[in-house]
């Protein structure tokens, strides 16, 4: 049985939050979108993109709930605040 | 046991046979997201193999042992296909090593067995995880696995994969093909075109969870053909299109039914009545099973189901969206008959669920002792960490949860202090709550003074808690025997230990007796484990039996390396050790190191020592064996209160230095003794031992002459044999013989029942011995084990090539030792309290390591080495 209640104390928690967009194939409906609270959703074509301000544990908690869902994971990117992809300079050393 | 597949499943031959070829290597890992048909796959493939081992992954399992204990319960189901096994039982300490061999063990006795575990990726326990890499690196030979998981997990796999020992089944091998996808919808009978089947297997990607959900919503519908061409004119996702579909064809009772009782991990006709406020929902989900409509069954009498994980996460977020202001009177609900029908944990979590803290804090202070004895420690802590930090404010409730998992996990200054917290408040605590708070404190406090040999905090609490029960409510009664059963334990622990009294095993007897009523055991074992050392003071034919019970017992439930076990073990190697068998002794107490944890008491910790001490000196290595009894002797000088053994310990350390030629430091030990322990007939043995090395045997005589007529106070009959060798060596010193022949031969016949042969080696009399004349003797047999033992051999063995009695095990000496009878492999089980197939492993490695072809030879050669004691009661 699964209850998520605030844990509490993270010995190493990740005080950075950031914008993530999360692309899952296609729409959800309120009963599916209710699984995303922090999360708004835009439909792009057959696909819909998931945008919210998360930490590192709530966007693998995401993860899990699409897991759960039986969605179709496609891609997930970190968004500058003004909302554009964060460019990819490659792998720098 | 698998339930057999369901109808409207189809056969996908393909995949089976997949699986077939799978089944060559060790491992099978099949790794596709929910609802891929995993599962129902495996279901089928059941039904087509032999013995399997099926093991389903409780939700979000945290619990090492909880896994491990299904695991083996699975192996042993599968072992016995006549439905009469023993299922194991969690303990409160729980050793992941131990349980890890012996799946492996009874997985190899078992033979050919395929161990399947679903839904591995709810495993949440990284110990667990890593002991299951270690497993599967090490499968027996005909042994195979099946992991079933949403994800691929970090199992450590590498190797087998590099050894081409791995096969994977992946998310593409189990999608639907046209074919199939036809198939499945003939044997449901629903009629729909080619071009119809072709859109459903596209836009499902033959999804398996897609395609059976678009069958339940096609049967019966008035035009299947639209039912498809809507589908796949939507962008909706898959999953949440059928299941709204789904349920939205479902009428009002079962949509009732299933969002009602989404919350529960589990469902039965009960609960669902009293979740959706009406009657006959068992016939509903009995025709859901039977509809294939994503509800299981759990056991055989279909009484409890579960809803496709898939399923119940998508109902569970429409009940919150659509009812959220019934969720918590839901989950009230659900913690209500949970809590009425014992199911503790399931209570706790919804009472937790349902935001009714004090509630949850009860039901947990309640229970938290009879849930560490079922070896729930860890379940406790996992639920003590969902309360919100203002529930902790001056709760005795959670006080004395978190004492008693730490008492369990031996953090004994940490329980302390959660003790002195639930003390603190219970007076503000309503009064109907104080009994039963202060019962719990006392039987925890109880515990603590036993584990840290405090016998005045012992007696103190075992008043307050034996006092009969009277006019309590019915169901405190069962929980309060189990506090009386735990509490006679650690009474007749402490009698046995610290007080030598005799009392200690009536008080063992009555609590295992109380245990075994209760259904506890656990506390049986402990308690029986406990009687072995208490009646150490008998005979040694006593002794060892009740050893053997204590051990056999744990044997049934799947134990065996338990903390608990610590006291039986080091008493068989005492046992060995005392009558010359030092290899066995050795053994044992390598046994006993395995089954200490990292935390065990001074007191168990000091038999270690002195076992050991008494092994070095039996093999005489006096330097080793001195710092084993100094060891036991500073540990002893820590424990609040005396021991049992404390004046034996003094005595043979003193003796010991004395044979090393260190009267010096001795004598100057003797004077800082207490009069009780200096007038103790083992610490005059030592001062004998001293006179004796100072070359003053007229002084050593006089000092044995009080222990022989029996003026001092002494731990055992064994002391009166050590003062008739002392005695013996003075009366050689002084030259006279005839005396000196008396007394050893006085010390033989006291030793002649239990065959005790280790203090003839601790008190240096094998000169004594050797100039005993053999007509003089009633005991020549005796006498000759003796002087093997001190001239360096481990009785029984004689000039035995050690590589093949090392290498049997404890339990194979002990099949051995029915060899030479007339019993059948059977009865030998019968005997041992193990299964036959155990038994026939243990004879086939006793045939491979002794070299023998068949029975007869096996014994002949073991009469050889001397394993089978000649004529001595083992």
């Amino acid at each position: 049985m699964r209850i998520h209640l605030p844990a509490l104390d993270h010995p190493r928690m990740d005080p950075g939050q950031a914008r993530y967009a999360v692309e899952v194939n296609g729409h959800l409906g309120v009963t599916a979108l209710s699984a995303f609270p922090a999360m708004v959703a835009q439909c792009r074509g057959p696909r819909t993109v998931l945008v919210g301000l998360l930490d590192q544990s709530a966007l693998y908690g995401v993860v899990a709930q699409l897991e759960a869902l039986g969605l179709e994971l496609l891609e997930i990117r970190r968004l500058t605040l003004d909302g554009v992809a964060e460019p990819d300079d490659g792998c720098l050393p | 046991m698998v339930a057999p597949a369901t109808t409207g499943l189809i056969d996908r031959e393909d995949l089976l046979a997949a699986l077939d070829r799978a089944a060559a290597s060790k491992v099978t890992v099949i790794s596709a997201p929910a609802g891929s048909g995993k599962t129902s796959l495996l279901r089928a493939w059941a039904d087509r193999r032999g013995s399997l081992a099926v093991v389903q992954v409780n939700r979000d399992e945290h619990d090492a042992q909880a896994f491990w204990v299904a695991v083996l319960g699975a192996v042993r189901r599968a072992a016995a296909p006549t439905g009469r096994a023993e299922p194991p039982v969690a303990t409160p300490e729980f050793n992941a090593r131990a349980m890890v061999d012996r799946v492996c063990s009874e997985l190899a006795d078992a033979g050919g067995v395929t161990l399947v575990i679903d839904d591995l990726h709810e495993l949440n326990s990284p110990e667990a995880l890593a002991q299951l890499s270690g497993l599967l690196t090490t499968l027996p030979p005909g042994v195979h696995a099946i992991l079933a998981t949403r994800r691929d997990l970090r199992l450590g796999l590498h190797r087998l994969r590099l050894a081409g020992e791995l096969a994977e089944v992946r998310a593409a091998d189990l999608r639907f093909t046209e074919p199939e996808t036809r198939r499945l919808l003939d044997a449901a009978g629903i009629r729909l075109s080619e071009a119809g089947i072709a859109d459903l297997q596209q836009r499902t990607e033959g999804w398996a969870a897609g395609l059976r959900l678009a069958v339940i919503s096609l049967l019966g519908h008035p035009d299947p053909e639209r039912f498809v061409a809507a589908f796949s004119g939507t962008d909706r996702t898959v999953a949440e299109y059928l299941l709204a579909e789904m349920l939205e064809r479902q009428s009002y009772e079962v949509q009732r039914l299933l969002l009602r009782t989404s919350l529960l991990d589990r469902v039965n006709g009960e609960l669902a009545d009293l979740l959706t406020g009406r009657p006959g929902n068992e016939r509903i989900l009995l025709n859901l099973e039977e509809a294939n409509a994503f509800v299981v069954s759990l056991d055989p009498d279909r009484t409890w189901f579960r809803y496709h994980h898939l399923v119940g996460d998508f109902l569970r977020l429409e009940l919150r969206r659509t009812l959220p202001e019934e969720v918590p009177t839901l989950h009230r609900r659900a913690a209500g008959w949970f809590s009425e029908h014992g199911r503790v944990v399931d209570a706790i979590q919804h009472s937790q669920a349902a935001g009714d803290w004090s509630t949850a804090a009860r039901l947990l202070a309640d229970h938290s002792f009879g849930l560490t004895l079922d070896g729930q420690a860890q379940t406790i802590q996992a639920l003590l960490e969902a309360f919100p930090p203002d529930a902790w404010t001056d709760s005795s409730e959670l006080a004395v949860a978190h004492a008693t998992i730490d008492v369990a996990l031996g953090r004994l200054d940490k329980a302390a202090g959660y003790l002195t917290v639930a003390e603190a408040h219970i007076e503000t605590t309503p009064p109907d709550r104080r009994r039963r708070l202060r019962v719990a404190v006392a039987s925890l406090k109880l515990s603590l003074a036993r584990r840290r040999g405090s016998v005045a905090g012992v007696l103190e609490q075992v008043e307050f808690l034996t006092s009969p029960v009277t006019g309590q409510p019915e169901e405190d009664i069962g929980r309060d025997s189990d506090l009386r059963a735990v509490a006679l334990m650690n009474l007749g622990t402490i009698e046995a230990w610290s007080l030598a009294t005799p009392d200690a095993e009536r008080h063992l007897l009555e609590g295992a007796a109380l245990a075994r009523e209760n259904g506890r055991p656990y506390i049986e074992v402990a308690c029986l484990a406990q009687l072995g050392f208490a009646s150490k003071i008998r005979s040694f034919a006593t002794t060892r039996r009740r050893c053997q019970e204590a051990l056999a017992l744990a044997e049934r439930y799947g134990w065996g390396a338990e903390t608990i076990l610590a006291p039986a073990l080091l008493t068989l190697a005492g046992v060995a050790t005392w009558m010359g068998d030092f290899d066995d002794g050795e053994r044992w107490l390598q046994h006993t190191a395995q089954a200490l944890g990292s935390d065990t008491g001074p007191g168990i910790s000091l038999l270690l020592h002195i076992g050991t001490g008494m092994v070095r000196s039996g093999r005489g290595r006096l330097p080793e064996a001195l710092e084993e009894f100094g060891a036991a002797e500073r540990l002893r000088s820590q424990l609040v209160g005396s021991h049992a053994l404390a004046s034996q310990v003094t005595g043979w350390l003193l003796a010991t230095q004395a044979r090393l030629g260190l009267t010096g430091e001795a004598r100057a030990a003797l004077t800082t003794l207490d009069d009780e322990r200096a007038s103790s007939g083992e610490v005059r043995n030592a001062r004998a031992a001293i006179s004796l090395a100072d070359g003053d045997p007229a002084a050593a005589l006089a000092v044995v002459r009080d222990v022989i007529e029996g003026r001092a106070p002494v731990t055992g009959y064994i002391t009166i044999v050590e003062a008739h060798l002392l005695g013996g060596r003075a009366h050689r010193q002084l030259g006279n013989q005839r005396a000196a022949n008396q007394a050893a031969e006085s010390a033989l016949s006291l030793a002649e029942p239990d065959r005790v042969v280790l203090p003839f080696v601790m008190t240096g009399a094998a000169e004594l011995l050797e100039s005993l004349p053999r007509h003089e003797t009633a005991h020549a047999a005796l006498l000759r084990d003796i002087l093997d033992a001190a001239h360096g051999a481990s009785l029984p063995a004689e000039d035995h090539p050690s590589s093949a009695v090392d290498g049997l095990s404890p339990t194979e000496l002990k099949v051995l030792r029915y060899l030479p009878t007339n019993l059948s492999r059977p009865e030998i089980a019968g005997e041992l309290s193990v299964s036959v197939n155990t038994v026939n492993t243990h004879v086939r490695n006793i045939y491979a390591k002794l070299q023998a072809r068949d029975r007869s030879a096996a014994v002949e050669r073991a009469r050889q080495l001397g394993l089978l004691g000649a004529g001595r009661a083992r």
